[in-house]
């Protein structure tokens, strides 16, 4: 027998309050385009590989449907839990990008690359996913505790207590679990290898300690190194410099490695304002590799040309918007940096995605939030804007009058 | 709500002041990250949308579409090209490129391995679909057995790493039939290709080379020369398309367009030329070179002197269309030889002095090229002078050998005492140089260059061939200016000297003087049709103008017919045809430099009443036998008369035969006509009487018998066709003796006449094929007076004066 709302706690009655409608029409929304993309964008590909060619269509449709029920119900999981919950997903997370390293564990491919574990039934899914939500989950709990928390006393009279002493009047001392965290995964994302997946993990928890508080400049410090880290892998090494020259200049490689990207700029150029038609698109017929999935945007801007192309940026736009929004009414700061954290990923996976498919950046294997085809992603994201929902139900209700 | 919930209010309360400062930053930083990656990331990548689908959209479009679509082009079937009879001189038939794709064949053995090879290299044998792994080697033997190829050159193809190598050009259908079969059998679609071409078949092989070119397979099917260059357009047809969407490996989209663009078929030309009177003009000149020692080739045009349509166009040296670049020309090959052979030749000599002469038989000669015309162009002044009334047949004119321009004397082929007092007739049968320059000093400068003029020798013809040459004529005020050079240059051309005029200028203008004074334009292409037969464009005769009228052209008919009949040209002659024309020996500039080049020519026409054809044959530089000798190896006199006369008379006779003209003999024509007596004793009186009709002669019967019991002269002899042979039916013959009679000083009419009345008949002797009415019996072989039997034949020859021209 349920219980009346007056016997419920406070807790308990907030867990219950209302979506946060427009972020889960948008998600509704741009998860059914993504699937029907799929549908267009992989039929090809599935009938070269003499398969059903509504194959992957129907398997991301499964996927999504999984993936709204999870939705629904990590919307209905008071949040709060996260803030112990998060250890335990985050530990499970280091444990999976350590297995993900074992032979035997990841799946078999010629280039070597580590990046999927096996997962008999559903196929393959990559670690990188959970720890970018268990640093999320961490980083904001730990982060919205940071005011509350007892300063820590050092024995000044050691040198090293002076030492900590000065370090943590600077703001150090704070950084460093954050650090050793992302740390830890950047050496374990470093052998897989797995460059992009680092980069969505490395900004939203960079935005969350924005947020939360962390002195502006260690972002400056860190911004300085990141950069001219990258800076010195470029110049000196010549994977590197070939990605950046081949992001200048795709026409000059027309064989390799310039070819996924010159085939990308074809299918968007080919749009034009509308587009050759839903369904209607060429490039996918064996032109342009990874249709399906890093570049379903390039066939989408194909077949629906710029408006429509642009409709589903403008979309996103909204969603990012709006789950900014929900971080600047959340009930508390545990719920803003969480979504903030969300939504900062899955800002930067658009921004990435597309930049990459329109060559505005150099390539980097980042799949289109809610388009790209893989079921795993798309349930995890899915799962994702449900605790962006969660946070949404708790959100104060505007006071009237 | 109006009151705020309990756990609001304490959270509200709990809170410090260093909470709501953070909580202001989170506020702030977070609308910081909303602004930034809730617009500002944007920006760019919208800006990039717009660049790419609409600013550069056409261009990606367009490099887009390229590599979407198949573009197979659909070749046209290039227009056929016949003669006046529907004969076809030149036609296409498909032939194909045998292509190899190395890389692909690696490919192909891959996949085999990868699908009928488990993993510890066993051959799976029983797997569906199986079939023996494609071995280099063995496709390579195979390939090269059928190309019959070397079979290393195949395999070092088949082993290189590229997508494309020409296995074998241009293969019949038959070899490419094998070529298929073994693309199947070893499944080798794609590793070895047949890409289908055309290949022109030229059926007469030499016949014509000039006139109808070739079609250089080396340059994309294009016409190189002669018509298969001038009318390349419309024989070759509009290649057509079919542009089908494919995907990244080739294949046809499932679901696409395709977009076809019809091949339409070249036209088919049909030319003036009859392929047999071409066959005649070749064949006269190849043997008058070889008869004369022919240094520099030379040509044969044959017109329809009406209409100006071109008959027939020869050119020596000739070459084979179907294998254009190979040299057979006997004299050609020879001097090739020396420079291969030269061992002081640089290196590249040879392949040098090959290009030359491979352009040397391509090129036109008779049309690219002008000459001085010589006393052929006779015609045209006789004609002027006619016309203008400066002339008539009543002038005579007086050769002394030699005539007086100014202060320089030139000469006249028939040296001093020369020609003598001659009547026009027989001065343009003589072909008298000084009696010309006196018809042109008649005619004065202005109006002869009124003539030159009108004639057409100021201006191209018109011809619809390629490359049409130009004539070097003197500018009018040089011609006309009253000085001593302009006598000259008067004098001069008044023989055809002095000036450079083309062949077909020369024979529009010969066509102009004997067609009713028609100057015609001249013309190759009767009509084009399309493929389905219907007429898109059809060539009438144009006339350019009326020259002279149609009285002095038959007055200049007449008195060229005389050149024949018994004047220089007299070995054109042809019993049965009436046969006009005017010989000619051009000097050369190269002769007045004391070297040996005279180009001799003969302009004939026939009939002479009614011309249906009007030839042009030269010989250009007949060897002599030693410098400055006028007679060649052989034995013949270097002169038009004596060289192309003696082939021109051959050829109008096959000419005229061939175009159905019927030989028509005069009296003393019959005479020379020498016909076997059948032998009729036997036979019932009537069919003796049709045997002895049908052969010629004139029959009188004695008696009333059925049966004829004997002939006067009896069978087997022979006399002259014409005569009058006697059979006796059922009398016996009379077996009196007659006596020859004298019938020296007699024509060969009256000779037959007395020597019929005393039952004698005439045989013409010598080997003369002319003889003319006036020829009088010089001698004769019987003794006067001797008793002979009736029915003798008395051999009698004639004598006649020869000339040169």
């Amino acid at each position: 027998m349920p219980k009346l709302k007056r016997d419920l706690t406070m807790e308990q009655q907030l867990v219950r309050g209302p979506l946060d409608l427009p972020f889960l029409m948008l998600v509704v929304m741009l998860t059914s385009i993504g699937v029907i993309m799929v549908l267009s964008a992989s039929y090809a590909t599935a009938m070269g590989e003499g398969r059903d060619p509504i194959f992957y269509f129907l398997r991301q449709a499964e996927f999504a449907a999984a993936g709204f029920v999870l939705m629904y119900i990590a919307s209905k999981v008071n949040y709060q839990w996260y803030r112990w919950g998060s250890v335990l997903v985050l530990g499970l997370a280091f444990l999976l990008l350590v297995l993900v390293l074992i032979p035997g564990f990841h799946t078999n491919r010629s280039d070597n690359v580590k990046r999927w574990l096996r997962m008999p039934g559903i196929g393959a899914f990559q670690p990188s996913e959970v720890a970018k939500l268990g640093v999320i989950l961490y980083f904001s709990a730990r982060m919205s505790k940071r005011n509350t928390e007892k300063k820590k006393v050092y024995d000044i009279r050691k040198p090293s207590g002076v030492i900590f002493q000065a370090l943590d009047e600077w703001g150090f001392m704070e950084l460093v679990p954050y650090g050793a965290i992302l740390l830890t995964i950047i050496v374990l994302m470093y052998f897989e290898p797995h460059m992009s997946g680092t980069i969505l993990i490395l900004i939203p928890a960079a935005a969350i300690l924005f947020a939360g508080g962390i002195k502006l400049r260690w972002f400056a410090i860190g911004g300085t190194t990141v950069v001219s880290l990258l800076t010195l892998i470029i110049t000196t090494t010549d994977y590197m410099s070939k990605r950046i020259n081949l992001w200048r200049d795709p026409w000059s490689y027309p064989r390799d490695g310039g070819y996924q990207i010159i085939q990308s700029l074809y299918a968007i150029g080919s749009g034009g304002l509308f587009g050759v038609g839903f369904g209607q698109g060429r490039q996918k017929q064996g032109f342009l590799p990874e249709a399906e999935n890093d570049f379903i945007f390039s066939i989408a801007c194909e077949e629906l040309g710029l408006i429509g192309a642009g409709l589903i940026l403008i979309l996103f736009v909204l969603l990012i918007l709006r789950g900014y929004w929900i971080a600047l009414h959340a009930r508390d700061r545990f719920g803003s940096l969480l979504v903030v954290g969300i939504t900062t990923l899955m800002a930067v996976q658009v921004f990435l995605n597309i930049s990459v498919v329109t060559n505005f950046l150099p390539t980097t294997g980042v799949s289109l939030p809610f388009f790209s085809y893989g079921g795993t992603a798309l349930m995890i994201q899915l799962i994702e804007m449900g605790i962006v929902l969660g946070v949404s139900r708790q959100v104060p209700a505007p006071k009237q009058g | 709500m109006e009151t705020p919930k309990r756990g609001e209010a304490q959270t509200e309360l709990s809170r410090t002041a260093p909470d709501r400062k953070a909580n202001r930053v989170i506020l702030r930083r977070t609308l910081f990250l909303m602004l930034l990656f809730g617009l500002i990331t944007f920006l760019p990548l919208f800006h990039r949308l717009y660049t790419i689908q609409i600013r550069d959209h056409a261009m990606y479009q367009q490099k887009a579409i390229d590599q979407q679509t198949m573009d197979n082009p659909v070749s046209a079937n290039r227009g056929d090209i016949l003669d006046t009879n529907g004969n076809v001189l030149a036609m296409s038939a498909t032939v194909y490129d045998v292509i190899l794709s190395p890389k692909d064949f690696k490919a192909l053995q891959e996949r085999w391995d990868d699908k009928y090879t488990d993993n510890e290299g066993r051959v799976l044998t029983e797997k569906n679909g199986y079939y023996p792994r494609p071995e280099t080697d063995d496709v390579a033997a195979a390939l090269s057995a059928i190309l019959g190829l070397d079979p290393e050159s195949v395999l070092k193809k088949l082993e290189k790493n590229t997508y494309y190598e020409v296995a074998a050009s241009r293969v019949e259908l038959e070899v490419s039939d094998e070529v298929r079969g073994l693309i199947k059998e070893k499944h080798l679609s794609n590793s070895v290709l047949l890409v289908p071409t055309t290949k022109r078949y030229y059926p007469y092989g030499s016949l014509g080379a000039q006139l109808i070119g070739w079609v250089n397979w080396k340059n994309d099917n294009r016409g190189a020369y002669g018509m298969e260059a001038l009318y390349e357009e419309t024989l070759a047809g509009e290649t057509g398309r079919v542009v089908t969407a494919k995907d990244a490996s080739g294949k046809e989209m499932k679901y696409s367009f395709q977009d076809y663009y019809d091949a339409s078929d070249g036209n088919t030309i049909h030319l003036t030329v009859d392929a047999t009177i071409q066959y005649y003009c070749e064949r006269i000149l190849e043997k008058g070179i070889e008869m004369f020692d022919v240094q520099n080739g030379g040509f044969a045009i044959a017109m329809d002197p009406k209409t100006g349509a071109i008959k027939a166009w020869a050119n020596s040296p000739n070459y084979d269309l179907n294998d254009p670049w190979t040299v057979t020309d006997p004299v050609l090959c020879e001097y090739l030889n020396t420079v291969r052979e030269d061992p002081a030749a640089l290196e590249g000599a040879y392949s040098t002095a090959l290009g030359q002469i491979q352009n040397r038989q391509w090129r036109n000669k008779a049309m690219n090229d002008s000459y001085e015309p010589g006393s052929t162009f006779k015609s045209m002044v006789l004609a002027a002078a006619l016309e203008e009334g400066v002339i008539n047949e009543n002038s005579t004119y007086y050769c002394p050998g030699y005539y007086k321009v100014g202060n320089e004397s030139i000469s006249c082929s028939q040296k001093a005492p020369g020609h003598g007092s001659q009547s026009l007739a027989k001065a343009v049968a003589n072909s008298c140089n000084p009696a010309f320059m006196m018809i042109g000093q008649a005619l004065g400068a202005e109006k002869f260059y009124d003539y030159l003029e009108d004639f057409g020798f100021l201006e191209q013809t018109g011809i619809d061939m390629q490359g049409e040459g130009i004539s070097l004529v003197w500018d009018r005020k040089l011609f006309t200016a009253p000085s001593t050079q302009q006598n000259a240059y008067l004098a001069t051309a008044s023989f055809g000297q002095g000036f450079q005029a083309t062949p077909i200028q020369l024979i529009t203008a010969a066509s102009a003087v004997i067609n009713g004074g028609h100057l015609m334009e001249p013309y190759v292409m009767q009509s084009i049709t399309a493929p389905d037969g219907a007429i898109l464009q059809q060539t009438e005769p144009t006339e350019v103008r009326q020259v002279v009228s149609e009285e002095t052209s038959a007055r200049c008919r007449t008195i060229l017919e005389g050149v024949v009949n018994g004047g220089t040209g007299k070995r054109a002659y042809v019993p049965g045809y009436r046969i006009g024309g005017k010989t000619g020996s051009s000097e050369t500039v190269e002769s007045r430099r004391g070297e040996d080049r005279t180009i001799v020519s003969f302009l004939g026409f026939a009939p002479a009443d009614d011309p249906q054809i009007v030839v042009l044959l030269a010989y250009d530089a007949p060897k002599p036998v030693a410098h400055k000798s006028n007679f060649t190896e052989r034995g013949y006199y270097i002169s038009g008369g004596n060289m192309a006369a003696l082939m021109a008379g051959e050829l109008l006779e096959d000419i005229l035969d061939h175009m159905g003209i019927e030989k028509s003999y005069t009296e003393a024509e019959r005479a020379k006509i020498d016909v076997t007596v059948p032998k009729v004793v036997g036979q019932t009186a009537q069919i003796g009487i049709e045997a002895a009709k049908n052969i010629g002669f004139t029959v009188r019967t004695v008696g009333q018998g059925d049966t004829v019991t004997a002939q006067i002269p009896s069978g087997g002899a022979v006399i002259p066709s014409g005569s009058e042979i006697i059979l006796y039916l059922g009398e016996e013959k009379p077996s009196d003796l007659v006596s020859v009679p004298d019938v020296r000083g007699k024509t060969a009419a009256q000779a037959r006449e007395i020597l019929a009345g005393n039952g004698l008949y005439l045989k013409i002797g010598g080997s003369s094929s002319y003889m003319s009415s006036d020829a009088i019996v010089a001698s004769q072989e019987l003794t006067i007076g001797a008793q002979v039997e009736r029915g003798t034949v008395v051999v009698c020859l004639f004598s006649d004066n020869t000339m040169i021209d």
